[in-house]
């Protein structure tokens, strides 16, 4: 009853926040990413054990954005906040090559659950400033990303300290919601 | 011992009679003491009492001591009194006593003897435990060397196991060291590797452009091949244009040739016509003067036949007559001539003929004038005449030498007529009467000539018209030739005009042709460039090609130096084991050495306590001979003992040290073991695959991941140490995730009702709760967040939580 009636409030009281999660392993540039986007600057972060959860505003559309902490040990517990996403922006660091199995067997995983069947993919192709970064690319193939059936995706080459290409995805993300609404 | 004889003396004193006088000592000593302890007991009633009678007190404590003073003063005199008594007995006592000294001395001699003897007896005892310390002694110090030896080899194990552990290090060390820069090597080898692909894919690239500027060029070539072919072909083109365009101006020429001949020779026909034309006007006219003449002579013959005429008149007659017909000679041979010759057409000749024969008419003419005058002049000049004439026809007969039999025959017949003139002439000088029948004859003769004549003119005539229409003929032909000569004029203008417009075109084409040579030259020389180009390109390609493959043979040379490196790593990692394993079973056995070693050392230490008890004991034994006699040497191994004990004791710590050390160093290895395994753990394999998939695996196995222990610290035999890891592990997992569950929880209770509802699944997920909870939870938050609604009944989910989570705690 009252979930009907602050829903029903919600819907009549302006948009519903959308609700966005970051994910991606540790060190990818996940809190990086999140406080770029809400504050606009580099803060200096230490390895996320739990989550960061703020309201980032994007073109009268609220957000919002979940950074859950991406090491091995709490990363099964991502699973816990599925419920009720409207898109997975997953952080890929593309300097690191040889992770780059793990992140992607993460993302299979992550894309085969039953509660994030809707939610829109945004790939974030991060760390582009390093020397040995793949491309979006190659990326893109590392994480069998062409072969995603069923789900609008997008991948774009970011780099979080620079600032670099998160408008270009944030723009395209928030399209992207606009048109699925 | 001591105390035996103590009591011994004891008791003989009890026995002896002296024992009396300590008796009254004794009693003194008691009555004292009762007299201080009633006192006592006094001051302590009174101590008991109040002040106020303290004068009374004061008083009877004066009382006291007056009363004391009295017992003191008797007690003096009966003390004065019992010193007498005792002097006294003193006396009789030290009489007795001498007599009791000497009987005492001997029973102390007895004694004494009794004593030597048991000193005697000691000292023999003494020896023997002299010996048997000396024997200790030596047992001692053998036992010292024992030990000592024992030390020294526990302190050369230790410094044998110091070293080995140090060289282990070294080793470990030096292995890391090698890993590390075998792992450098690969990364190297990896950087390189990428470098190399990076060149290569350069390379393909830088290949692939190559040969599409290769495409390219030859596509270039195919055109500029098809261009030139083209050209080529336009210039064969052209240059059969030009073959047939100078063939036909050839032909052309040949034709203006041929034309201009024909022209030429029309021309010459037209003007050799022309003089045929003139000749036969002249000819006409000759004839026509001819026909006069022969009319004139005709009518003059009739004349002379009608009538008959004088001698003189007659021969006038006949001279006219003989001119006539030399005439007629003349003019028919000239006829003959000009016939002949317009037979052998030679216009020039004819007309020259013609001209001379108008001439010669026009001297015989003027000659026959002559005549009149004198037949000798006419004669002379007839000869000179005939001579001319003769040397005339001899001129013409030398020009006709070529001329047929008929010129010759009639040549002939000329000198016959000659003749004949001749004989006439004779004849005519000497006989006129034949002269009628010459003239017969000559009439007849001329008639005939006449009728020939006629028909020679008829047929004149008809040559004349025959000329007429040939030069009607040769007119129209002249015409036609001159149209035709118009047209070939025209032609020849419009050939001259195609013909340079040809040679234009020709030229053009030249020109195009010069073009196209120069432009297929600099095709051609950039076509040598293009395959020059080419060429360079394809060398370059070449080069690129050897390039790629020296870079491939590095490739391929650096991944065998990896695989190489790879099977060094393994072989390091198997030697590590290897070496682990060595190290353990060493250490394994550096432990049970260890334990028999501090076995031996405990029962070293329980011989040395065992031994320590023993002296001990001797040294008690000693002791109280030592009472007696200060001997030196039991002094010494008490000295000896006690120096002893503190170098045992001081060995002990030594040991307890070396113990401590061993520990350290044992704890040192473990950890050095459980860093080493981490590193193991944490880059398990330099095998990029294996890496990958044992990653992945790894991935997949999170939640099990943490408690399981990690496949590199497998192979490690099950110590103490890995058991210590694990357990570590575990509880750095449980840290994380207490950690986690520590930021969840404060995340969910200070953040907003919206994300708290969020958080919901998490806090369960974390603290276990069953559904109800979890459903309970939510419902709740949602009242919360709600304007309306009621608050949730707990519907008794708690307790069935508790018992429900029990299950889970345990």
């Amino acid at each position: 009853m009252g979930g009907f009636f602050s829903s029903l409030f919600s819907g009549l009281f302006g948009t519903r926040e959308m609700r966005i999660l970051i994910l991606g392993l540790d060190g990818a540039g996940k809190t990086t990413i999140l406080y770029r986007l809400q504050v606009g600057e580099v803060v200096t972060t230490i390895p996320t054990i739990g989550f960061n959860v703020e309201t980032v505003t994007y073109k009268n559309l609220k957000f919002q954005v979940w950074d859950l902490g991406g090491q091995t040990s709490i990363r099964p517990y991502w699973r816990c906040y599925y419920s009720n996403t409207d898109a997975v922006i997953y952080v890929v660091d593309s300097s690191d090559r040889d992770r780059m199995g793990i992140s992607k067997s993460e993302l299979v995983a992550m894309l085969e659950e039953e509660e994030l069947k809707k939610a829109i993919l945004v790939v974030f192709a991060n760390k582009q400033d390093m020397d040995q970064a793949m491309t979006p690319t190659e990326v893109a193939n590392a994480l069998g990303l062409p072969a995603l059936k069923d789900r609008k995706w997008q991948i774009f080459k970011t780099s979080a300290t620079k600032g670099t290409g998160l408008d270009e995805a944030m723009e395209w993300l928030v399209d992207a919601l606009k048109s699925r609404q | 011992m001591f105390a035996k004889l103590k009591k011994k003396i004891a008791e003989e004193a009890a026995t002896a009679p002296r024992s009396g006088v300590r008796i009254p000592r004794t009693i003194s000593k008691e009555s004292i003491a009762s007299v201080g302890a009633d006192s006592g007991d006094d001051f302590a009633s009174d101590g008991s009492s109040s002040r106020d009678d303290l004068s009374a007190q004061l008083h009877r404590r004066n009382d006291q001591i007056r009363k004391l003073e009295a017992k003191l003063s008797a007690s003096i005199k009966k003390l004065q009194e019992q010193n007498e008594s005792h002097q006294s007995s003193r006396a009789k006592m030290a009489e007795g006593m001498a007599l009791a000294l000497e009987k005492k001395d001997q029973e102390w001699m007895e004694k004494m003897a009794d004593v030597e003897k048991e000193k005697a007896a000691l000292s023999a005892r003494l020896e023997e435990m002299m010996e048997q310390s000396l024997a200790l002694f030596q047992k001692r110090d053998e036992l010292e060397g024992f030990q000592q030896q024992e030390l020294a080899k526990v302190k050369h194990m230790l410094l044998r196991k110091d070293e080995l552990l140090s060289q282990q290090e070294r080793e470990l060390q030096q292995k890391e060291a090698e890993i590390q820069s075998a792992k450098r090597g690969l990364s190297e080898a990896r950087e390189k590797f990428q470098a190399m692909q990076q060149q290569h894919e350069e390379s393909c690239r830088l290949n692939s452009e190559l040969e599409i500027e290769r495409e390219e060029l030859l596509l270039l070539r195919e055109e500029a091949d098809k261009n030139i072919s083209e050209l080529e072909g336009r210039c064969q083109e052209l240059q059969a244009v030009i073959q047939q365009v100078s063939e036909d101006f050839q032909m052309s020429q040949n034709m203006v040739s041929s034309l201009e001949k024909s022209l030429c020779d029309l021309q010459a026909e037209n003007e050799s016509l022309k003089l045929q034309q003139q000749k036969a006007a002249v000819m006409e006219e000759e004839k026509a003067r001819l026909l006069v003449e022969l009319q004139k002579k005709v009518s003059s013959l009739e004349r002379r036949l009608q009538g008959n005429l004088s001698q003189d008149e007659h021969l006038q007659e006949l001279l006219q007559e003989k001119s006539n017909l030399e005439l007629n000679l003349e003019e028919t041979r000239k006829e003959l001539l000009i016939v002949r010759t317009n037979h052998t057409d030679t216009v020039s000749t004819l007309e020259a003929q013609v001209s001379r024969m108008s001439g010669s008419i026009t001297e015989l003419q003027t000659l026959l004038r002559h005549e009149d005058d004198s037949s000798k002049a006419y004669r002379e000049r007839t000869d000179t005449q005939i001579a001319s004439l003769e040397r005339q026809v001899l001129e013409n007969t030398e020009r006709m030498k070529c001329a047929e039999q008929q010129v010759t025959e009639k040549q002939q017949h000329i000198d016959k007529l000659h003749g004949e003139q001749n004989t006439e002439k004779a004849f005519l000088e000497q006989q006129i009467c034949l002269l009628e029948q010459q003239r017969e004859e000559r009439t007849s003769c001329l008639e005939e000539t006449i009728s020939c004549l006629q028909t020679d003119k008829h047929s004149l005539l008809d040559r004349v018209a025959e000329l007429d229409k040939q030069m009607l003929e040769a007119n129209s032909i002249l015409k036609q030739q001159a149209e035709e000569l118009e047209n070939c004029k025209a032609e020849l203008n419009s050939r001259l005009t195609v013909s340079t417009e040809i040679a234009k075109s020709l030229e053009e084409t030249r020109r195009q042709k010069e073009e196209l040579q120069t432009q297929v030259g600099e095709l051609t020389v950039g076509l040598q460039k293009s395959q020059q180009e080419l060429s360079t390109a394809a060398k370059k390609l070449r080069l690129r090609d050897e390039d790629v493959q020296t870079l491939q043979n590095e490739l391929q040379s650096r991944q065998d130096s990896l695989a190489h490196l790879q099977e060094e790593t393994k072989r390091l990692h198997t030697q590590l084991q290897q070496m682990e394993l060595d190290k353990d079973s060493q250490l394994r056995s550096l432990r049970e050495e260890l334990l028999s070693q501090t076995e031996q050392l405990d029962s070293c230490q329980a011989r040395i306590s065992y031994l320590e008890v023993e002296v001990e004991t001797l040294t008690e034994q000693l002791q109280s001979p030592e009472v007696c006699e200060e001997d030196q040497n039991g002094c010494v191994t008490v000295d000896d003992l006690d120096h002893l004990q503190r170098v045992n004791r001081e060995q002990e710590q030594q040991l307890s040290d070396k113990n401590r050390t061993i520990k350290q160093l044992q704890q040192r290895l473990a950890e050095l073991k459980r860093t080493l395994q981490k590193e193991l753990k944490l880059k398990p394999e330099p095998e990029a695959e294996g890496k990958e998939k044992f990653l992945e695996s790894r991935a997949e196995k999170q939640e099990r991941f943490s408690s399981d222990p990690p496949p590199a610290a497998a192979p490690s035999p099950p110590t103490s140490n890995t058991t210590v890891t694990n357990t570590s592990d575990l509880n750095d997992s449980r840290e994380i995730n207490f950690e986690y569950l520590k930021h969840v929880v404060l995340k969910f209770m200070s953040s907003r009702e919206a994300e708290a509802y969020q958080l919901i699944r998490a806090v369960s997920v974390l603290l276990n709760f069953t559904r109800e909870e979890e459903d309970m939870l939510k419902q709740t938050l949602e009242y919360k967040m709600s304007w309306f609604g009621s608050k949730p009944s707990p519907k008794g989910i708690i307790r069935p939580s508790i018992s429900g989570s029990s299950t889970h705690w345990s």
